[in-house]
């Protein structure tokens, strides 16, 4: 699959957040990306989108990151998609709560273009989206 | 990509819903300190997302008020005596309105007035017992690699 062509799927209830991740995947040539201001919305776009990656905050009200990620692992169409989490988040036996829990990868803001292109690419390449 | 003053605007405009949010948590563990003490919950989580916006948006005084706020909340669920929890609440409504004014006035330099404040949360975090363990970047690259 062509980059172009990958669906990701952006979520954080901050927009200045969400902005500045979708701008970060356009420089990488990334087009079909879907902003969502929560888990609800995120929800929602993965019936009606194409999505191949997620790209979650952990904090989030009024439902969180985590309960987006054990959602999307006990979708059965969706229980595959890549999902990493972007957040401020560095306590320890949170990231190993979330590491449990299934997720890809974890990026700790603030998030840099080169840590968001190595992580994004990786995930794809492994899964085989790309 | 839009201008970083422009992405700070936008940010402190979004801000003021957040900073009503946590001031009306403050105000409602005010009315039953031990009661509704839980609610610090409410507040870490506003805190965090006033800390990773701040790191992303390289507002690193901002972020660091908001990160101690953040740890003295989570302390604040804990706190066992009123005089603790009145403490905890005293600290994060001192930090919140530095926040805010710091957002307001984030082209200009630090003031003795926000160093002062720093140094007070640290000494509330401290006497809480500190804050939690954190992971680098690597750490965390280990653990997933370790995982699989």
């Amino acid at each position: 699959m062509l980059r172009e062509e990958v669906g990701i799927l952006v979520v954080d209830d901050v927009n200045t957040m969400r902005i500045q991740i979708r701008d970060l995947l356009k420089q990488f040539g990334f087009k079909k990306i879907t902003l969502a201001a929560g888990t609800p919305e995120a929800k929602a776009a993965l019936e009606t989108e194409t999505i191949h990656l997620i790209m979650a905050d952990w904090h989030m009200e009024p439902l969180d990151g985590m309960e987006l990620l054990r959602y999307v692992r006990n979708h059965p169409q969706h229980k595959n998609v890549c999902f990493i989490m972007v957040t401020a988040e560095g306590v320890k036996e949170k990231v190993i709560e979330a590491i449990r829990s299934g997720v890809d990868n974890y990026l700790v803001k603030p998030l840099t273009p080169v840590e968001i292109q190595n992580k994004v690419y990786g995930i794809l390449l492994k899964k085989q989206v790309l | 990509m839009k201008a970083r003053r422009e992405q700070i605007q936008e940010f402190v405009n979004e801000l003021s819903g957040f900073a009503t949010t946590a001031e009306a948590t403050l105000k409602k563990i005010e009315e039953d300190l031990e009661g509704n003490k839980k609610l610090f919950s409410v507040f870490s989580e506003r805190m965090i997302a006033i800390r990773g916006t701040s790191l992303q948006l390289e507002l690193p005084h901002i972020a660091e008020i908001a990160g101690l706020s953040e740890e003295i909340a989570v302390r604040g669920t804990d706190a066992q005596t009123r005089p603790q929890i009145r403490k905890c609440v005293g600290a994060l409504f001192d930090a919140l309105t530095t926040i805010k004014h710091l957002l307001i006035h984030h082209d200009e330099e630090t003031g003795e007035e926000q160093e002062i404040l720093k140094n007070r949360l640290q000494a509330t975090l401290r006497a809480f017992g500190g804050a939690r363990p954190t992971v680098t970047a690597d750490e965390i690259e280990a653990l997933l690699r370790n995982r699989s």
